[in-house]
């Protein structure tokens, strides 16, 4: 049998074995994350020379010298000319202008469709109705994001148009919605 | 230990017959036994202590796995170097090479796996351009050293899978410079154990292998787009008009930083090594041309503000004018009498010779002396030439022939500062290669005055609109500038089939940023050039094709509704409106 002095010291030496395994353990851990650190630090060196094998390569490639053989024989960019640059904002807003009263059609030879802006969305907007209560239907995701429908419709089109009900309307893209409003034709008439 | 009081108290005989000796004997046993463990457990402290002692001393004094930090592994051997942009144009590159080794087997046979033949046959599939009985031979030979002395890092792959122990691949650093022959006369090059030979390379070579600053690179003034573009277009029209050489600057006016700066023909300071390179020489700042008629605008702008040009409309004789021996002709009769803006827009000779000869030798001198002509040029580079430069005060011929840009022969660069003093507004700056923070930029001295300044653009920009410099006027550009072709001294006079064609130019005119300076050397009459050498026809084209190349990159944009104002001087040289 222990007195009650021994067993303190029995303890104690118990708490100073338990004290120095975790410090063993401890350090081992530390030597670890250490060695880590060190591994790390070796592949940050062989990737930030591999960079700078990549980069000067990428350099030499598009030399100076490469790029206007190159020019030259596929390119044939020219230098800009005056025309090709607008002085300031006040003359960028005169290409603005609206036209005079008695003034000629302008001559267009080209012209950009914009599917996504500000009108093509009202005019999705104004398609999509509530095919039970006529209603508007407001779409989460046209109004958080622009292109968020067509994505959506490119996607998964085909699929909701059979499984939905008010769904016609969303799988359209937006420049069929709007050549649609243009000839008077609803989306709820083409979901019906 | 109780038990064995225990024991020894049992052992005490009551009858000590007999069985004393036992007793003894299982006493002395126990004994022997412990001692025995005390032994053993002994030898295995000393052992572990010896082995604890051991891994100490190799944990305090032995050497460590070799650990090098981060910046330390990733410092280059030399300093980087960029242009104004950061666009590298000489790094440390880890390169490659191929060395042969045949003692690498490490026994006394044969060095190759395979034969040299086939080793060789090998090697000519990676590298075509080897020939494959030489390098048999040479692996045949037995002898190391390199096979090439540098190599892609995908050939060094295809080596190594060759499986031939004695074709070795160093990892060597090298001088890298990814633009190839871009700037090779800014740059120099490096040789090994030599350091930076000509070009910044030498001149920055302390700092470049200082381990202090050599992580962070040196900034050069030059743009390297407008380099390439410089460089593209001089070789175009040295190219054309089957010219020796070509030179060209292009000079910030307000900073007197180098935005580009080309000699042709260029070397390639890549395979520059040791043996040196051909071409090194340095047209822009080595060379020292009699620039010719380029020389007058400067001779106009001394005359302006020495108050001997005032009125300018002012009737000047253009016939020859007879000094001492000689006579002062121009190239072709350009009437009677000139003014001073017909007499720039014409280029003529005599009515120059006379505005010089008004103004008097030591005014055009001390003009000349302001703008650096009698010493080396202002740069950093180590090749500068010495201006020949007439001695002594000058006699009358002698301020007369300058006034024009003969007898006094100086760089392209020496023109360009000038050029820059002139349309700045008057104030000469020396030229330089580093990248100046807007700080650091030094204040300069004054020339010419303010107003001389302003009207030496009107009379540049009438050159380029009404005279010889036609066709260097991109549109848009304003550029304005002024041609000179001069014949080259040679022995005993002028080599009559020899010509130096300069054009110097400032652009845009109405608020100069940047001096165009272009010489070509020798020119012939080609097709390309209408079977003309001078400068109209040869320096001034590349001007106006590399003016449009650079204005947007650096930040000068062409307008059609802009100029500098000529209202007060056009209706003196366009008598036809």
């Amino acid at each position: 049998m222990m007195n009650s002095s021994q067993a303190r010291s029995l303890g104690w030496a118990a708490v100073l074995a338990i004290c120095l395994a975790l410090v063993t353990v401890l350090s081992f851990k530390v030597h670890a994350v250490k060695s880590e650190v060190l591994l790390a630090e070796r592949q940050l060196i062989w990737l930030e020379r591999e960079k700078l094998l990549l980069e000067t390569e990428f350099e030499t490639r598009a030399n100076q010298r490469q790029l206007a053989e190159w020019n030259q024989v596929e390119f044939g960019y020219a230098a800009p000319r005056s025309g090709q640059f607008l002085d300031g904002e006040r003359q960028l807003a005169s290409l603005g202008e609206v036209r005079g009263p008695d003034a000629p059609n302008p001559i267009r030879l080209a012209r950009a469709d914009i599917g996504d802006g500000a009108e093509g969305d009202a005019a999705t907007d104004a398609a999509m109705r509530s095919p039970v209560s006529g209603a508007k239907v407001t779409l989460a995701s046209a109004a958080t994001e622009k292109d968020a429908g067509a994505v959506f419709t490119q996607a998964f089109g085909d699929f909701l148009i059979e499984a939905s009900p008010i769904r016609p309307a969303k799988a359209e893209t937006p420049r069929l919605a709007k050549a649609l409003a243009a000839q008077g034709l609803t989306a709820q008439g083409l979901g019906e | 230990m109780n038990m064995m009081a225990v024991s020894m108290t049992a052992a005490t005989p009551v009858m000590p017959a007999g069985r004393l000796p036992s007793v003894t004997l299982r006493a002395r046993l126990l004994w022997l036994a412990r001692v025995r463990v005390l032994w053993l457990v002994a030898g295995f402290a000393l052992i572990a202590m010896i082995a604890l002692l051991r891994i100490a001393s190799l944990g305090f004094a032995g050497t460590a796995p070799q650990r090098t930090s981060l910046e330390e592994a990733l410092m280059p051997p030399r300093g980087e170097l960029t242009d104004r942009n950061g666009t590298p144009l000489a790094r440390a590159f880890p390169a490659y090479s191929l060395w042969f080794e045949p003692g690498a087997m490490g026994d006394n046979g044969s060095p190759l796996v395979h034969s040299s033949a086939e080793a060789a046959r090998q090697l000519k599939a990676i590298f075509p351009d080897i020939d494959e009985a030489r390098m048999a031979r040479r692996l045949a030979s037995g002898k190391s050293g390199y096979l090439r002395r540098r190599i892609l890092p995908e050939e060094a792959n295809r080596v190594f899978a060759l499986g031939e122990v004695a074709l070795e691949i160093p990892r060597e650093t090298d001088r890298y410079y990814p633009q190839g022959t871009l700037a090779a006369h800014v740059l120099g090059y490096v040789v090994e154990e030599k350091g930076g030979q000509t070009g910044m390379e030498q001149v920055l070579d302390a700092r470049l292998s200082d381990a202090e600053k050599r992580m962070q690179p040196v900034a050069l003034s030059i743009d390297v787009r407008v380099q390439g573009a410089l460089e593209d277009e001089l070789r175009r029209g040295m190219l054309a008009t089957n010219a020796i050489g070509a030179a060209g600057i292009v000079l910030d006016v307000d900073t007197g930083e180098v935005m580009a700066m080309a000699s042709l023909p260029e070397f390639d300071p890549n395979t520059a090594g040791a043996a040196g390179a051909v071409n090194v020489f340095n047209r822009a700042t080595n060379g020292v041309y009699e620039l010719g008629s380029t020389f007058k605008p400067l001779t106009v702008a001394a005359a302006i503000d020495a108050g001997v040009v005032r009125d300018f409309g002012k009737q000047w004789d253009a016939s020859p004018v007879a000094v001492g021996k000689r006579s002062i002709k121009d190239s072709h009769p350009l009437g009677r009498s000139l003014n001073v803006p017909q007499a720039l827009v014409h280029s003529s000779n005599t009515v120059t010779a006379r505005v010089g000869d008004a103004m008097g030798a030591e005014k055009l001198r001390k003009t000349m002396i302001d703008l650096g002509m009698d010493r080396r040029p202002f740069i950093e580079l180590p090749a500068k030439g010495r201006p020949i430069w007439p001695q002594g005060p000058w006699s009358r011929v002698t301020n007369m022939t300058v006034s024009f840009g003969h007898g006094l022969a100086v760089t392209p660069l020496h023109l360009a500062s000038a050029y820059a003093a002139m349309v700045n507004g008057g104030i000469w700056r020396p030229s330089t290669l580093m990248k100046l923070a807007p700080a650091d930029v030094p204040r300069g001295k004054r020339v010419f005055k303010e107003s001389t300044s302003s009207r030496m653009r009107q009379m540049l920009r009438m050159i380029s609109l009404y005279g010889t410099g036609k066709t260097a006027d991109a549109p848009g550009y304003r550029v304005g500038g002024k041609t000179g072709s001069a014949e080259k001294a040679g022995r005993g006079g002028y080599d009559k089939t020899k010509l130096v064609s300069s054009f110097a130019a400032a652009f845009p005119m109405d608020a100069p940023r940047y001096v165009v300076v272009v010489v070509v050397d020798e020119p012939k009459g080609t097709i390309a050039s209408s079977f003309q050498r001078t400068a109209a026809y040869t320096s001034a084209p590349i001007v106006g094709k590399l003016v449009p190349r650079i204005g947007p990159m650096l930040g000068v944009q062409p307008d059609d509704t802009r100029d500098v104002d000529i209202s007060d001087l056009r209706y003196l040289v366009d008598k036809g409106e």
